[in-house]
This record gives structure tokens, sequence and C-alpha cells, in this order.
């Protein structure tokens, strides 16, 4: 199973509606990264809206996700976590200390706009 | 009258199935979505541990009842290596997989009570209460 | 044999209604009816014991014992009164009942003892069910207006909305508190929460854990969490028991608050001239005169 990754103007839009096992989070990882390699996009928003369990390896992944993008250059902002995957992750214990994140995905342009001053 | 149900775990795709089951059930008797995410969460937890150290075991689930209240109880039984310090793998943190060290601890969290037995080399036997508020 | 002795006790109701009366009337001294009038007590008891005859001649109907307890129990009358009159009228009537036989052996006793019984049983239990039925009725709705005033949510404006936090905050109120606020930050949209810990009496480690729990997943789901109403005495525990707040936003006051969630929702607040033209207008208009 492959997540879509739509690409508009100098941004991607991924919105993820399955339920992800470790191998479809990994193959996204590279995907994603690939993507931005090839298209040069400067944001990224990945919207989670239709997720309702995210375990400490999804977070893991996502995290990674987020830094590795940093790096190539792309500004990644997660969008629409659940309250209940929210709560969930605190108990965990996982804070995504370093990840943007909005309401949804309209919320998570403005803010990829404001970031990069565009 | 308390049925208990199972997934095997052996491959990746079961810690899927071993959380749609636990999040039914845990739906079936009265949990809120919250309280199915956390339950759904740390069968993801337990399942990805044995799936990723023991290669081979079984998730279970079942209804407890006492005269105050009710919930989910779930085992987490492998036969692989074992873990030789649980103090250890209870501490926030601490990973051997490169994930974020949260899995065990954080199961606790999201569970009301949890309890582990484990010998080097003979397996691990983990169970996890959830009740309903 | 049964019927007989139902018979004498209802043909004989004056007597027994007297002496009811009188040994009811002994208990009011001293105890949790003492401060209700003297007439009043004598008509509730003229009632109450009439309730009772009525029940037992129609073989416990429920309808008059329903009726009695819902008032009773509106007027605030405690459940003692009801059980003590109870008892009181079993120990009357097997006195009275007892006293009519010429002769009194065992198998009479023992018969009288098991009508009388038989008789009271079924009120007492209606009636304690009622006064019970009642309590759980209040209760479950009391529980449910605490929960409901424990973690309110106030969206003050688009974007903006508000929880005032009255009171000390348990684990599980935490746990409501937060599901309350995340719930509620989606269904609103808010890109700004506030929450106002003016009433929180006490902030030690293990408050200060729940809030900053509460902050960090409202963070995640991609609004921004103020804290606002921290009072000195909070701000110095805070810092004394090394409480890390520096990731959050914190304003003294609610009213400082609002002010930054304008900020970063991109608003301000504007004086509009009409006030200050109004009364201008009306002073000119006055020295025109």
């Amino acid at each position: 199973m492959r997540i879509p990754i739509l690409k508009l103007h100098n941004y991607l839009l991924i919105s993820i509606q399955t339920e992800i096992d470790d191998q479809t989070a990994i193959k996204f990882q590279e995907d994603l990264l690939a993507k931005i390699h090839k298209t040069g996009a400067t944001g990224v928003v990945i919207d989670l809206t239709s997720v309702d369990i995210i375990d400490s390896f999804i977070a893991k992944v996502l995290g990674d996700v987020v830094s590795m993008s940093d790096l190539m250059g792309a500004r990644v902002v997660l969008t629409g976590i659940q309250p209940a995957v929210a709560m969930t992750l605190i108990d965990l214990g996982i804070h995504l200390q370093n990840v943007p994140t909005a309401l949804d995905l309209e919320q998570g342009l403005v803010k990829l706009h404001q970031e990069l001053g565009g | 009258m308390n049925p208990r149900s199972c997934v095997n775990i052996h491959k990746e795709w079961d810690i899927v199935g071993a959380r749609q089951l636990g999040r039914e059930m845990a739906k079936e008797i009265g949990f809120g979505t919250v309280d199915q995410a956390r339950i759904a969460t740390a069968v993801s937890e337990l399942a990805r541990n044995i799936y990723l150290y023991a290669k081979n075991g079984q998730v279970c689930f079942e209804y407890i009842y006492t005269n105050s209240q009710k919930g989910i109880l779930m085992t987490a039984v492998d036969t692989g290596p074992g873990i030789k310090d649980i103090s250890r793998v209870m501490q926030d943190g601490y990973t051997t997989s490169g994930g974020l060290g949260a899995g065990l601890p954080g199961v606790k969290r999201l569970m009301d009570e949890f309890d582990i037995e484990s010998a080097a080399g003979e397996g691990t036997k983990i169970k996890a209460i959830k009740w309903i508020r | 044999m049964d019927a007989n002795l139902k018979e004498l006790m209802i043909s004989n109701s004056d007597s027994i209604v007297d002496s009811w009366m009188d040994e009811v009337g002994r208990i009011k001294s001293g105890n949790y009816t003492a401060s209700i009038s003297d007439e009043l007590y004598e008509n509730t008891n003229r009632e109450f014991v009439n309730v009772i005859f009525t029940s037992i001649q129609n073989q416990g109907s429920s309808k008059v014992v329903e009726e009695f307890s819902e008032k009773m129990i509106n007027l605030g009358w405690p459940l003692s009164y009801i059980t003590d009159g109870l008892q009181v009228f079993r120990r009357v009537t097997i006195e009275f009942l007892l006293k009519q036989a010429d002769q009194v052996d065992s198998s009479h006793f023992s018969n009288v003892l098991t009508s009388v019984d038989e008789w009271i049983e079924p009120l007492i239990r209606q009636l304690v069910n009622e006064y019970s039925g009642s309590w759980e009725n209040i209760l479950s709705l009391q529980r449910v207006a605490l929960q409901e005033l424990s973690a309110p949510l106030i969206p003050v404006m688009e974007g903006i909305t508000v929880m005032p936090l009255i009171g000390t905050i348990d684990t599980d109120r935490a746990k409501l508190i937060m599901e309350n606020l995340l719930e509620g930050a989606i269904k609103h949209n808010s890109e700004v929460v506030l929450i106002d810990i003016t009433g929180v009496p006490v902030v030690d480690t293990m408050v200060a854990h729940h809030i900053i729990q509460a902050a960090e997943a409202v963070r995640l789901i991609g609004s921004t969490c103020i804290l606002v109403g921290i009072r000195p005495e909070i701000a110095q525990t805070i810092i004394n028991i090394g409480i890390d707040l520096s990731k959050f936003p914190t304003r003294s006051s609610l009213k400082k608050g609002f002010t930054r969630a304008l900020e970063i929702t991109g608003r301000t607040v504007v004086d509009l001239p009409s006030k200050n033209q109004g009364i201008d207008e009306i002073m000119n208009a006055l020295k025109g005169e």
C-alpha cells in the first residue's frame, strides 16, 4: 500500500487515510524524501485527520520525516491530529517537540506560508 | 460467558490486526473513543515488541468484571529471549531497537494496571488492564 | 385467622391510632423533627397513620403510599421519621392484638407477629425504595452537573477559546479537562486556547504536570495554549519546586492572555472613534444653545 503525495506549487500535500503499518510508514518516508528531492518543494503538509492510532513507531517515523525534510530544505507541518491520538501520544511520553502543527490543512498551509516568508 | 480472543503475532501485519481487535473489543464493552485509542496503542506497542524481539507470540483480550467495575484485560505472551533487566526496560527512553524507548513505560501509562514477568531465555508475559471510568 | 386479626385491628383502629399518636408524639422531642410546629407534626402524623391503614386495608395499595412518600420527600421529612413511625405502629398493633385475646399461647403469639409483619413490611419496603430512589436520582443529577462544571469551555471569539478552571485538580478531573479541551478546540476550530487557573487554589507538581500535559496535547492538535491567571504565590511555587513552564506562553491575567491571543490570531483591539465623537457632539450642541 502506498500513500499518495500531491504537489501544489511549491508545496507537497499528503493526507493519510489508511491504517498505517510499519512498512507503509517506512515506504512513505522514502517516497516523500524522493519527491522533495525531485520537485524541490519548500513546504509539506501531512494531514492526519483520518488517523486514529499513532504508536511510538509511527510517531518516530513522523518525527524523523520532519527532521529529514528539514535537512533537505522543506518545512513540514502536521495537521489534524485527533484529540484521542494527542492524548495517547502524551501518555506515551512522546511530545514531538520540534514538529510544527496546525488544526487543519488550511491553517497548515497558512502556517507554511508565514514561516517561509512567502 | 467470558470470551477470550487472541491474535497470533508472527508477521508485521499482525500488529495491525491485533490493534483492530483490541479497539473493537474495547468499543463493544463501552470504552469512549479516547480510551479506545489508548488501548489500541498499547496493543500496538506490545504486539510490536513481540514481533521485533520474540518473532512469535500471542496477544489475547478478555473482558473482566469485579463488583464495582468492568474492563478489558490484555495478555501478551511470547517465548522469545526474555528480558534480563526489567527495571531498565521500564525506564523512559531506554531502547535497543532505535525507537523512541516509549514502549513499555508508555503502555504502563496508557493502561490502569500493568504486570510483567520475564526470565532470560524463557520468554515474556505481560498483563495489562484498563477499567471503564 | 389472618382475616380475623385484620378485622379486629381495623374495627379498633381508633384506639390503635390513639396509642400510636401518643408514642410518636413522644419521639418528637429532642430529635430530627423538633423544629417542626406541633400542629404540622400532628397533621402529618394523622395523614401518615391514615396511609398506613389504607394501605393495609387494600392489601398494599401502592398509589396512596406513593403519593404520600412523594409529598414527604418534597417537604424534606427524614426517612427516619417514616421508619420510626412504622416501628411504633408495629409495636402498638402487636400489643393491642395480644391484649384482645383471652389467652395467649405461643401459636397465637407467633400468628399475631407474622400477620403484623406481613402488613407492615411491604410498606417499609416501598417507602424506603421511594426515598432511596429519589436520593439516587439527585446524586446522579449532581454528578452530571459537577462534570459539566469541572471543565467548561467558552468560545469567546472566532479562533479563541477560554477554559476557566476552579477548584482542586486531581487525576480524574485532569483527564476530563484534557478531553474537553482538545475536543472543544477542534469543535470550535480554535487557534488559541486560554487556560485560566485563577481559581485553582494550589498548584503542586502534580497539578502542574497535568496542566503541562494538557498544553502539550493542545500543541499536538495544532493549536496554541496560553496559561493565564498565574498569581504571585503560584509563580513562586512553580519556580521553587522546579517546574519548567518556559515552553508555554504564560500571562498573569486573562486580560493579558487574551491580548496575546489576539496578536497570535492577527488581530488587535481598536477604540472606535464614535464614542468620543458622541460626547463631543453633545458638548457642541450644549454650547450652541
